[in-house]
């Protein structure tokens, strides 16, 4: 829920991106965040480190994200910052990500509200040490043709010879089943592709397809799942997705490695 | 299959090089350790936009040419848009107002 606390222009609030254990500070340097006003750094918990940066509490009120949100340039620079922070700060130990627009009022008041998360924070970490996140992403092969229009054109000048309409409909619903097979044979395979490379990780989660109409993909996806991977199995993984690409004869897009931000909500 | 990492550094995780803005939302939204914060966007208000925001950052040229241009009018997306709600909502109560009080009379005449 929201609290409206400083009202105050000038008030400062403390952005947090991360908690981990033990990073290098130097792997923030050159990182701006989502402000240039002050640098990224460390805040150092009881047995935890977060990752913050001090902005402006003005710029990071609820109204202020809803315009941010509803702009596709900003929404993109804040998400890409958020990400490059967590990314970095993921390249030097085990690493916990906090959704973006995390924000408190002080530095006094984050260590607060972190520190009685420590548990849920610990238990992640333990989890999700040298492990990574892998994005699969399965594509419906294109359609069978529908050729029942072009066999279905009579002879110009000739009248249809009888049964024409009904052949005619047999056609299409010929092209019709042979569809619906497609679809469904690609979407049994794409499940077959879930369980096997969920064998093969530590945990698995199904996000959302992404909406073919809109993405400008002209494939439709069909699964679209994360995985929660060791790293000494990763070489596994990818020999695995190709197998599958080639017994499927589906596309598998295999995208990695990203930082566990799947795998660290419900400990 | 897209180009895979497989640096085989001791602390392996800085993430796929090219990334699109969809798989970015799809994890920096609203997943990650969620806590409560001081200041944020509420948590139901971050699961409504994240699957708004998706489709509408997956291209919003081939969007408009197939004529879905939604997010313009949709107030969750849009702050004109809930402005124009408004205005609308406001006018549709004054044009009622206007009916109502040019009523009166006769109904008034009738009694």
């Amino acid at each position: 829920m929201t609290e409206r606390g400083s009202e105050r222009s000038d008030a400062n609030a403390t952005y947090v991106f991360a908690v981990c254990w033990n990073p290098d500070p130097s792997a923030f340097h050159g990182l701006s965040g989502v402000t240039d006003a002050a640098p990224v750094r460390i805040l150092p918990l009881e047995k935890l480190t977060a990752i913050v940066q001090t902005v402006r509490a003005c710029d990071f009120t609820d109204e202020a994200w809803q315009v941010r949100l509803t702009d596709r340039r900003e929404l993109e620079r804040y998400a890409r910052a958020h990400h490059d922070v967590v990314t970095a700060a993921a390249s030097s130990c085990p690493t916990v990500p906090v959704p973006m627009a995390t924000v408190y009022h002080g530095e006094q008041r984050a260590s607060e509200a972190l520190g009685r998360e420590s548990d849920r924070f610990h238990a992640a970490l333990e989890r999700i040490a040298h492990h990574a996140e892998w994005g699969v992403k399965v594509y419906a092969p294109p359609p069978p043709v529908d050729d029942s229009i072009r066999a279905a054109t009579p002879s110009p000048g000739l009248r249809p010879a009888p049964g024409a309409g009904l052949a005619y409909l047999d056609r299409k619903r010929g092209v019709q089943e042979r569809r619906e097979r497609s679809r469904h044979e690609a979407l049994q395979a794409a499940e077959k592709v879930d369980s096997e490379v969920g064998l093969l990780a530590a945990a698995s989660r199904r996000l959302r397809p992404h909406e073919p109409r809109l993405s400008g993909e002209q494939r439709s996806q069909i699964l679209n799942a994360t995985y929660l991977v060791a790293d000494h199995r990763v070489e596994e993984l990818a020999e695995l997705t190709r197998s599958l690409s080639g017994r499927t004869g589906l596309h598998i897009d295999l995208s990695g490695p990203w930082v566990p931000y799947s795998f660290v909500g419900e400990v | 299959m897209t180009d895979v990492d497989f640096r085989q550094s001791s602390y392996p995780v800085p993430g796929p090089q090219t990334t699109n803005l969809a798989d970015i939302l799809e994890r920096v939204l609203d997943k990650g350790i969620v806590i409560a914060g001081d200041i944020k966007v509420d948590l139901l208000d971050i699961e409504l936009l994240t699957i708004r925001i998706r489709l509408f950052v997956a291209s919003v040229d081939t969007a408009k040419k197939a004529g879905i241009d939604w997010w313009e009018n949709d107030p969750a997306l849009s702050s004109r848009a809930s402005r124009n709600a408004l205005k609308d909502e406001n006018r549709a109560l004054r044009q009622r107002v206007e009916q109502l009080e040019s009523q009166t009379p006769d109904e008034a005449s009738e009694k």
